[in-house]
């Protein structure tokens, strides 16, 4: 998957506009970094990436850069 | 002693018996006097339900309920095994937790057809002439999810609330046959499905909350299984079309 295409659906999941988004964005800094948008983000990479991702896993996300490394 | 709750010589099928409230339900069927039918995916699950039950009789059947239109076929050729029935329980189900955003049109179909629509399709299958007994008992494993919303549970709760809409119908309907037709509601029961809730939601405020709220603490397989049992006999001969919760207290509270 190319990062334009990461960041399109991270975008899309963070109901955000990709042009506000990078990889060395923190998560925390994100209008809405909650319990809904993680659960958005476990589905995203069920159905887009076929992986499990883990709470304890999102928890050591710092930046936008390490959601993107989980999706490779 | 009277027994109250006897369903012997009672023929069950129970769809999702291979782990959970269904395999509870059957065991408990089983030493009840029932013989029980046993369908879901996985036959190695199956197989070990099977080695639990007591008495004889019991048969398993392997079959995704997510074909929903390969049900019809199936259903035939499993009456034509086993013979007509005098219940069936539903306890097949998938548990979803998504935010609406994440709701594609294909996970609400999963969701539905395997909670729901195999449901309506089983009935419709079990209520033609010659696949039932007088006074067959159905019931559906619904969810104290049927009547409460919730963020992240639009395709769960929406399959929960049809099933306890639709066996008011199913139990008008069909009461002209002498069947009978309900759901039960459990609230938060020690499951896989349990689990998987207590690893998305953690220690959340609306986890310790709800846990609250139910004040008779985690409820197990055992405690739907029961009252399944109880709607399955001839004790519940004058209850029909309900929506009975089974939860610990907590939409009272």
């Amino acid at each position: 998957m190319t990062n334009e295409k990461k960041l399109e659906l991270l975008a899309d999941t963070f109901d955000c506009d990709v042009e506000d988004l990078s990889a060395d964005k923190l998560l925390e800094e994100l209008d809405n970094w909650d319990s809904m948008t993680k659960l958005s983000l476990i589905v995203l990479m069920d159905d887009e990436c076929g992986k499990t991702l883990t709470s304890e896993e999102i928890k050591a996300f710092r930046t936008v850069g390490d959601v993107m490394a989980f999706m490779e | 002693m009277k027994n109250l709750v006897n369903l012997a010589e009672k023929r069950i099928l129970v769809t999702g018996a291979s782990s959970g409230m269904g395999a509870e339900t059957a065991v408990l069927c089983s030493q009840l006097g029932a013989k029980v039918v046993l369908v879901a995916r996985r036959e190695e699950k199956l197989q070990e339900v099977m080695v639990k039950l007591e008495g004889d009789g019991h048969r398993y059947f392997a079959f995704d309920l997510s074909h929903i239109d390969k049900i019809e076929a199936f259903i035939k050729s499993l009456i034509s095994e086993v013979g007509p029935l005098d219940g069936f329980v539903h306890s097949a189900g998938i548990s979803s937790t998504r935010p609406l955003k994440m709701i594609k049109p294909a996970h609400l179909r999963e969701v539905m057809d395997i909670n729901f629509n195999s449901f309506v399709e089983i009935v419709r299958c079990i209520t033609k002439k010659n696949c039932f007994n007088l006074g067959m008992s159905i019931v559906g494993i619904s969810s104290i999810s049927s009547s409460q919303g919730n963020q992240a549970k639009t395709a769960y709760c929406a399959s929960k609330a049809a099933m306890d809409a639709v066996v008011r119908c199913f139990a008008k309907e069909l009461a002209q046959n002498n069947i009978r037709a309900n759901t039960v509601c459990p609230a938060m029961i020690n499951t896989d499905i349990y689990e998987k809730f207590k690893d998305n939601a953690g220690d959340s405020y609306d986890a310790e909350v709800l846990m609250y709220r139910q004040y008779l603490g985690l409820g197990e397989p055992a405690d739907v299984a029961n009252m399944i049992a109880f709607l399955l006999s001839d004790a519940a001969r004058f209850i029909t079309g309900s929506n009975i919760g089974v939860d610990g207290g907590i939409l009272s509270s």
